[in-house]
Formats: structure tokens, sequence, C-alpha cells
């Protein structure tokens, strides 16, 4: 007989939301298993590694179609489940349903919109909102955030983390004293880890915005080098064509939301490694509108002004 | 009210991306595809001299042309982006940090900072907001129409928002996306064009919008109105708006519910209902050059009546 989880998740999976006490419990089974996770995650390959899902739920599941479902395939998801697409809700939940059903066969790091400064901008709060009619269950999905790993490394050799490296941080021991059990901070290391970003610069650089940091390819290969690694797998950055190697396929970005916002028309990614980290992409397109359930491809006609 | 008795005859194409209506002597064609390829990306980027908006929608504009004179009017993405400032920003640019980069860079100063600054290199400087106070562009022989300030006393050199409030059949519409940059969230920037084509006038809003996070609110309008009954001229109104972010989110009906913050119409009906001295005359204090209002009038000079 299958369990209450099975049921719920069997429930996400048609994309209808489980009910707010069952999202509680959820959150607090899932926090137990997250804090038994170091800030930098072991993971065993073979595993498919995915970048920003964003909420788009019906092009995750073209995602589980082409790479296969949980537990069947192992997965590392490397941040930004939420926000921006029209179910948020259900992505994370499913995500985090898996996690609790199967913690060995699912990773979750945390991503930059995994913060309740974020989400309260860029719509997951906004959808709990609707959802829920309070603002419980994006609190008990917040408190979830506090406790997801940082990063994570397959097999000794590929260095998995959501946005890129920090100056302060040149090995991944040092990742792993960070007290990581708090709100995404703006500044220091692991804000760094969220949201730095590649550049073709040489050393370090700063961002033109004023914070935050770009990081160059002498950078990527030392910290490479260093740490004995041979590929920094990051998200962040959408890849019109679902994922982009730089400096000398030493780092990639994956992306997995493809038709980013509904409107950008790019494909997306996962990054299969197999048991001796061979890497092959796999790329996918949006799923149909017609099971999407999202507004039309055209704006509607407005009288503006 | 027998609307329909008066369309004008019409005719609406559409093909790969690219939908175009003929209409009273003018050929109007909205092109809407995805975001640049990462090639087209690298070509575009290389052009400019900075990095692209994360969504560039490179191929995508707006194009009227008018028959009778051959004078064509053009909104695109590649024009839009020249206008944003490449390189050191100076006086007038309206140049902005985010909200905690004064707190960032003394997290990383201090001497006795737990996670020092390091060693670091210059990066390009450009405009990170894509601040662009673009307002469409003349795509033919310029001397087939000449613009000037319009009369504040002519009533027809206003756009006449009684004519565009009534709900009249919508005869095409099309809304053209020409970037658009999260800002790494720290906020967003928004450059979207909008044109309705109505039984007796052509009306255009394009607007960039600009929120920095806990810092300011930006728009420029740009409004392009041409009615079918006068056939020879256009009035073109331009209006640069800014506001601190707290101006702006005291308008927001409930405290913790942040997303009015993203519609850009709540943004723009904020921004109007502050002030003039505040919206269109201090700012947010970056000294802006585009704050304020101007209305011209374009009048196609060889343009045979029909």
């Amino acid at each position: 007989m299958p369990s209450d989880l099975d049921n719920q998740i069997a429930q996400l999976l048609r994309c209808e939301p489980i009910s707010e006490a069952q999202v509680k419990q959820l959150c607090l089974k899932a926090r137990e298993i997250l804090i038994e996770e170091g800030n930098v995650q072991v993971v065993d390959a073979p595993v498919t590694l995915c970048g920003d899902i964003h909420g788009q739920f019906w092009d995750m599941m073209e995602l589980f179609k082409l790479g296969g479902f949980c537990p069947d395939t192992n997965y590392l998801f490397m941040g930004d489940f939420v926000d921006r697409g029209y179910y948020s809700v259900e992505t994370f939940l499913l995500l985090l349903a898996y996690k609790v059903r199967y913690p060995d066969r699912i990773t979750l790091i945390r991503g930059n919109h995994e913060s309740r400064q974020i989400t309260q901008v860029y719509g997951f709060y906004d959808e709990c909102q609707r959802k829920y009619g309070s603002a419980n269950v994006w609190r008990y999905c917040c408190e979830v955030f506090d406790y997801l790993a940082l990063a994570a490394i397959v097999d000794g050799r590929v260095f998995c983390v959501h946005g890129g490296l920090s100056p302060n941080l040149s090995a991944i021991d040092q990742i792993r004293v960070i007290d990581r059990k708090q709100e995404v901070p703006h500044d220091g290391p692991m804000c760094d880890l969220l949201w730095s970003d590649p550049d073709d610069i040489q050393g370090w650089g700063l961002s033109p915005r004023g914070a935050g940091f770009l990081f160059g390819g002498d950078i990527t290969k030392s910290f490479a080098h260093n740490n004995a690694i041979d590929l920094i797998a990051r998200a962040h950055q959408l890849a019109m064509e679902g994922f982009k190697l730089m400096f000398d396929q030493s780092l990639v970005t994956v992306w997995s939301a493809p038709n980013y916002c509904y409107r950008c028309g790019n494909v997306a990614s996962i990054l299969e490694l197999d048991e001796h980290l061979g890497q092959e992409y796999k790329v996918f397109r949006h799923a149909p509108s017609d099971v999407r359930s999202v507004p039309a491809k055209r704006p509607p006609a407005e009288y503006f002004l | 009210m027998s609307s329909s008795a008066s369309l004008p005859p019409h005719n609406v194409t559409e093909d790969d991306g690219v939908r175009t209506i003929d209409v009273a002597g003018w050929t109007i064609s909205a092109t809407t595809k995805a975001i640049v390829t990462a090639s087209e990306s690298d070509a575009l980027q290389k052009t400019l001299g900075f990095p692209l908006p994360e969504m560039t929608f490179g191929n995508n504009s707006l194009v009227l042309k008018h028959s009778a004179s051959g004078w064509e009017y053009r909104f695109d993405t590649h024009e839009a982006l020249k206008c944003v400032k490449n390189g050191e920003l100076g006086e007038g640019d309206g140049g902005v940090k985010v909200g905690y980069a004064d707190a960032w860079l003394k997290s990383r100063t201090d001497p006795d900072s737990s996670s020092p600054m390091p060693k670091t290199v210059p990066t390009k400087p450009y405009d990170w907001t894509y601040t662009s106070a673009y307002a469409g562009h003349c795509s033919s022989n310029p001397d087939i129409a000449s613009s000037a300030s319009a009369d504040p006393t002519n009533p027809s050199h206003t756009i006449p928002l009684a004519e565009l409030t009534r709900p009249d059949p919508i005869l095409f519409y099309a809304e053209i996306p020409l970037y658009e940059d999260e800002l790494h969230d720290n906020g967003s920037s928004h450059f979207v064009v909008r044109i309705r084509v109505m039984p007796q006038c052509i009306f255009i809003l394009s607007r960039f919008i600009l929120r920095v996070d806990g810092v300011l609110f930006r728009t420029f309008d740009t409004r392009i109105y041409h009615s079918f009954v006068n056939s020879s001229c256009l009035v073109k109104e331009c209006s640069g708006w800014e506001a601190p972010y707290d101006k702006v989110k005291q308008f927001l009906p409930g405290r913790h519910d942040l997303s009015p913050l993203t519609d850009a119409n709540f943004i723009s009906k904020s921004l109007t209902q502050l002030p003039k001295s505040l919206a269109q005359g201090s700012g947010a204090g970056t000294g802006w050059r585009a704050l304020g209002i101007t209305t011209d009038i374009i009048q196609l000079t060889s343009s045979s009546q029909t």
C-alpha cells in the first residue's frame, strides 16, 4: 500500500498542491534530513545535474521525461527552484517530497532565490498567498531554504554550486566551516557562492553594480587545480543553448528552464555524469502549451495608455 | 455606437514571428522572436562593447511605414541598447549602485574584515541598469518628415486620451519586448514596445522601466499617436520619471506583498501620482538628464493626402 508520502508525490506530479498541514509535516521531515548534510554535500556518480527551474513545473516534467524520474535517476539540482514561473509551490514541494522519500537519490543545493527577501519580490511569496490564503507555506519553505547545502562534490572531481567562486574560499574545506543556517547574507563567502559569475577577465573583478564578484579563467583553473577537481558546474545564468562551457571546459553553466519566463524561446539542458564522470548534455524544449496551462503565448490586447 | 460599420479596410498577416497590418496607407510590422543565440549574442556584444542584458530579444522590432511618403519609423533592440551608456558614467547619465553596495564594500575593506577584498582587476564600466532614453528612430530618408515642438495651445498637438480610452475594437495589437534584465536580482530593467491600431488611429507606447531594489524606480515612456483623420502628422511625447524606492513603495496596498513593485502599470501610475517636482524634477537624486516631458509633432512633408 502506498504511503502518505507516495500519495503526496503522486498528487504533486499532477501539479496539485498538497494541504498546508502536509506541507508543514513535509518541511519538518526535510529539515531533519538536510541538517545532517554538509555544506558541501558528497554525491556519487552517476548523477544528473540540473540548473535553474524557476517554478516551471511542466517544463520540469519534460526534464524528468528526458532524464528519468526519481528515484530511477540520481539527481542534483543546483538551486533556483522557485520564483518567476507559475508553479513554484508544486515544483519545490515535489522536489522536497522526493528528497524526503529518496534522500540518497536527489540532492538539492541552495540558489540565491531560495531566500526570504528574493521570494517576496519575484513571485513565490505571492503564489503561496494565492494558493493557500496565507503566508504559512511560504514561511515553512523559507525555513527549509536555510538548511539547503551550499555546494556539492561528485566523486571528489566535479564541484557544483549555484553561482560561483569566492575570493575568500580557495579550498573546498573552507566552505565546510561556514554556518549556513541563515538567510542568504548580502556579503561574505556564502553570498559569493550563490551570486558570483564567471567572466572573460583574468583574476577577480568587481561587478559594475557595486557589489559582488566576477571571476576569470585563471581563478577557475587554479581553484580546480588546488582542489583536484576536473569541472566546476554551476547554474544561475541563462544560456540560450541550455549550457555554456567556458575556460577550456573547466567550467560549465547548466540551465534547465526552457522558454524561460514563458517567453525567451531558449532550450534547456541537463548534464548527465556517468560512473566515470563522462559528460553528456541532454537538451530539451519546453512543454507543449496544451499541457502547461500557462497564459497564451501572445498577450491579450490591452487598452494601454 | 456602431463602430463596426466604420472600420477602415485592413489586412493582417502573420509569418514566422512577424505580424503585419496594412491600414489607412500604413504598413506596420511587429517582429517578436526568441532571445539571441549564443553566436548572435557574441556578435552584438562586440558591436555594443558591453555585456548584453540577460534577455536580449535582438531580432525584435516594430516598423511603421507610410506608403505614400516612404517615411519609416522603427523601434529595435540594437538601437535601444546603443542608447545605454558604454564606459564610465558621468553627469546626467543617472548612474546608481545597488542598495547594499556601501555595506558590501565596507564588509570587504574594514581592517578587521573576516572576508577581505582580494586584488581585483578593473572590469568594463557601463550602465549595468541598461537605462535607455531611446524613443525609436527614423529609418528612412529623414527629409521626408520635419519635427517641431508641439504647440501646447493647439489641441491637435496632444494625445487625445478620451479617444484612446474609448473601447473601440482593436484591429491590431502587439507587445514587443526589446530587452529585459533582472539586474542579478537587484531589481529589473525592461524595455517593451506596445502598439494598438484602432479604427481611427495608431497608438504606440514604448516603455523603459527600471527598479533597483531599495534605491529607485525610473521610467522612460515614448508615446506616438497618429490619427487617420489627419494623415500627415504624428504626435510624439517622451517622458522621463524617477523617484526614490520608498516613495513608490508607499503606494503598496499590503505590507508584505512586494509583487506590485514588479508591475509596470503600478510603477508608472505611482510615479505619476507623486508631485511633479519630485518625479520629474529632483527624481532620486541621480541627476538623470531624461526627466521631464517633451512633445513633438512629426509632419510628413511630402505626404500626398489621400
